[in-house]
């Protein structure tokens, strides 16, 4: 008898699909129909646009939704105060979600593209010269471009003339010039980062020889005690710039022209630009200080100050007008400026030149509407949280019942905040996450992923606490600066370059467009509400955090190494009879 | 000791290929392992054509695309493809395409303990059948 199998799954696929088999000639018939556009129906275009927009729209309410939620949740909960404006921060919060994604979005598709073009194509093309040039501008332009730098312009209006003129008029009169200035600061670090890409350049002596004329320079601007509040301004602005656009655009010119030059160790050379990115923009900082003291006096300062009170903003100076403008400034010249170089020095076109377009509105577009969250979201909430801490440990108009707690408790409560806030800011940081892979790749899997994030976010952690004490207390930023930068410095002695690499540039790389702006915002609101002159400086000592821990555990791993080593020799001669001492020579 | 060395020969092998967008290849070899599948090898690799085709939506598919590439029995083909197309959202526009192709043989080292199971397996099974004849 003949017996007939069915196989189960048969049956089963049956019940799940309704399966059709159609001949893959009547898909293809005609070769034109190779190149025609596909007829998109409604349905289709939803169906493409659905996943898209989820995995965009989710990665950025991750990045932003866990840390407003801290900050409110810890506003009602140890402080018991209602969050005021609620409606609003949740509008802006939402602003800055959707402007983020935009943005983003707007970076991969219209401006990543120019970037690499320009990298692999402007080498072969030009001169070294002209393409340091090039490099120059360039980090000029992205420093504009950058979300978080319009949060230093917003730090403005909070800092009071009579107390800190100098920085009063940094950041009033001169808010262009500082932005400029510090992108020069970044485009002298895109520069010699490419000069670096191409001769192999050890980043150790680079080091040493930026961050010693920085510490000289804070020291004799801490000197002048109407000077001193620019130090915290100058070593926070060097957190701000490296952000979501210069990191990738820089890197990728970077890496297009060394690739083209046929030198460079593609896995080390990528880092060393966002260290140099950091440090350049600290010292540009200083030096306006200096220049703006010479150029100043105090009383015209607070005579101008008075002025601009007296007088109503113009109508562009209002918003939602002003973050339209500022977006508008902040994007069209780079893009303007990389157009240029495409069309006049390397006589390209783009290839698909309307996502390119579309990617540049988004650009646009996504910046405005950031801009827009920046003051009405994440400032007010940050500033709100930072007004608020001191109800904690110390009496408050207007808070009721506080102090809640007695002073040491309220001390020990906030600084705790503090630094869960950067290690949470810090572990949710995707760009964190991709240094860390390629941190594993690059020392064969001996500093894993996980032991990098959670140096580097306690790192911030430890730094943002310090920088919230330093604000409560008073502290000079000067003398907590230079101790630990010169600590970081016999640090970077005693480890191996790839480890130092690492180090230095983790700290430029976790301070993301989220974090950078409620951080600022937090500390000036705490700076106003405890009296202190100015509230810079958190995001300095959270840049110097992880640049210890990292080194720290760099060296602790490699000294594990080495003991492993030595107990794996002891044995090997204790279990050998024949092996004696010296024999190894033999 | 002699230096012969030993090859042993699978046939009935089917080879499961599926490219989807970058970053949504996980899901697709999870779904393969969960059916039967014994291990996935997975390349990257860029499209082209088809999506330019699209227009301003092409924004929407990724470019970078991964390719998984999965060795089945000829029993479990139809199980793990069907599984796969299911995890990968196939049939949305723009996920990805995936195809077999039958495999004449495939060799690899299989473990000695295994190859005596198989044996007698079929040994087993040869008196079964003059059992029942």
């Amino acid at each position: 008898m003949e017996k007939q199998e069915i196989p189960y799954h048969e049956v089963v696929q049956r019940e799940r699909f309704d399966t059709r088999v159609i001949d893959y000639g009547e898909l293809t018939r005609s070769p034109e129909a190779a190149y025609s556009k596909f007829r998109i129906t409604p349905m289709d275009a939803y169906r493409l646009l659905k996943p898209y927009f989820n995995d965009r729209i989710g990665d950025q309410l991750r990045a932003v939704l866990p840390l407003a939620l801290y900050l409110a949740l810890f506003q009602m909960i140890i402080l018991r105060q209602h969050v005021m404006d609620a409606g609003v921060i949740t509008a802006g919060l939402m602003a800055v979600i959707i402007g983020l994604m935009l943005f983003m979005e707007g970076l991969r598709l219209g401006l990543m593209p120019f970037g690499e073009t320009i990298g692999n194509k402007l080498p072969q093309k030009s001169t070294l010269p002209v393409v340091l040039g090039i490099a120059f501008i360039l980090g000029i332009g992205v420093t504009f471009a950058e979300p978080a730098i319009g949060a230093l312009k917003e730090a403005g209006s909070n800092v009071i003339p009579e107390d800190a003129p100098y920085l009063y008029a940094m950041l009033n009169f001169y808010a262009e010039r500082l932005v400029l200035v510090v992108g020069i600061g970044v485009g002298l670090a895109a520069l010699l980062g490419t000069l670096r890409f191409l001769y192999n350049w050890s980043l150790k002596p680079m080091i040493f020889a930026t961050v010693l004329p920085v510490l000289a320079l804070t020291v004799y601007v801490a000197l002048d005690p109407q000077l001193s509040p620019v130090i915290g301004l100058a070593w926070d602005s060097g957190a701000v710039t490296t952000g979501p656009v210069t990191v990738p655009l820089v890197l990728a010119l970077g890496i297009g022209i060394a690739s083209a030059a046929g030198s460079g160790n593609q896995s080390l050379s990528g880092f060393g630009i966002v260290t140099l990115a950091s440090l350049f923009p600290i010292m540009a900082v200083l030096l306006l200080g200096l220049y703006v003291q010479s150029a100043m006096t105090v009383p015209e300062i607070l005579a101008q100050a008075k002025s601009i009170h007296a007088a109503d903003p113009t109508w562009y100076q209002v918003t939602p007008m002003a973050e339209i403008i500022g977006g508008l400034r902040a994007i069209v010249p780079l893009i303007l400026f990389l157009g240029l170089v495409l069309v006049f020095l390397l006589r390209e076109k783009m290839r698909d030149s309307k996502v390119v377009m579309l990617g540049l509105g988004f650009a646009i577009v996504g910046m405005i509407v950031f801009n827009l969250g920046l003051t009405y979201g994440l400032a007010k909430l940050g500033g709100q949280a930072g007004s608020m801490i001191p109800a904690a440990f110390i009496q408050m108009d207007g808070v009721d019942e506080s102090p809640f707690y007695w002073f040491s408790l309220g001390i020990a409560i906030t600084l705790l905040f503090a630094f869960l806030l950067g290690f949470g800011a810090t572990v949710a940081e995707p760009a964190l996450n991709a240094l860390g892979m390629t941190v594993e790749t690059l020392t064969n899997g001996a500093f894993k992923k996980k032991t990098l994030m959670t140096a580097v976010a306690v790192g911030v952690g430890i730094g943002i606490a310090t920088g919230v004490a330093k604000i409560i207390f008073d502290w000079s930023l000067a003398w907590l600066l230079i101790p630990t930068y010169l600590f970081a410095l016999v640090l970077t002695l005693l480890s191996t370059e790839e480890y130092v690499n690492v180090a230095w540039d983790s700290a430029g790389v976790t301070t993301g467009p989220v974090t950078v702006p409620l951080v600022l915002a937090m500390g000036l609101g705490l700076g106003l509400a405890v009296g202190a002159i100015e509230g810079f400086g958190i995001l300095a000592m959270a840049s110097i955090g992880p640049i210890i821990s990292v080194q720290l555990t760099g060296l602790a791993i490699r000294l594990r190494l080495y003991w492993q080593e030595r107990r794996r020799l002891k044995e090997e001669a204790a279990l050998d009879p024949t092996y004696q001492k010296g024999s190894v020579n033999a | 000791m002699s230096a012969q060395k030993e090859m042993t020969i699978l046939t009935g092998v089917s080879l499961i290929t599926c490219m989807v967008q970058k970053g949504k290849g996980e899901a697709v070899v999870a779904a393969a392992r969960s059916a039967g599948a014994q291990g996935a090898s997975i390349h990257f690799g860029r499209g082209a054509g088809v999506r330019e085709r699209l227009g301003l939506l092409s924004i929407t598919v990724e470019a970078e695309k991964e390719v998984i590439q999965i060795m089945v029995s000829k029993q479990q083909e139809e199980e793990v493809f069907a599984e796969m197309f299911e995890a990968g959202q196939l049939d949305t526009p723009g996920m990805g395409i995936m195809f077999v192709t039958p495999l004449e043989k495939a060799a690899a080292y299989i473990p000695p303990h295994v190859l005596e199971r198989i044996e007698k397996d079929r040994v087993a099974r040869k008196t079964n059948r003059q059992e029942i004849l």
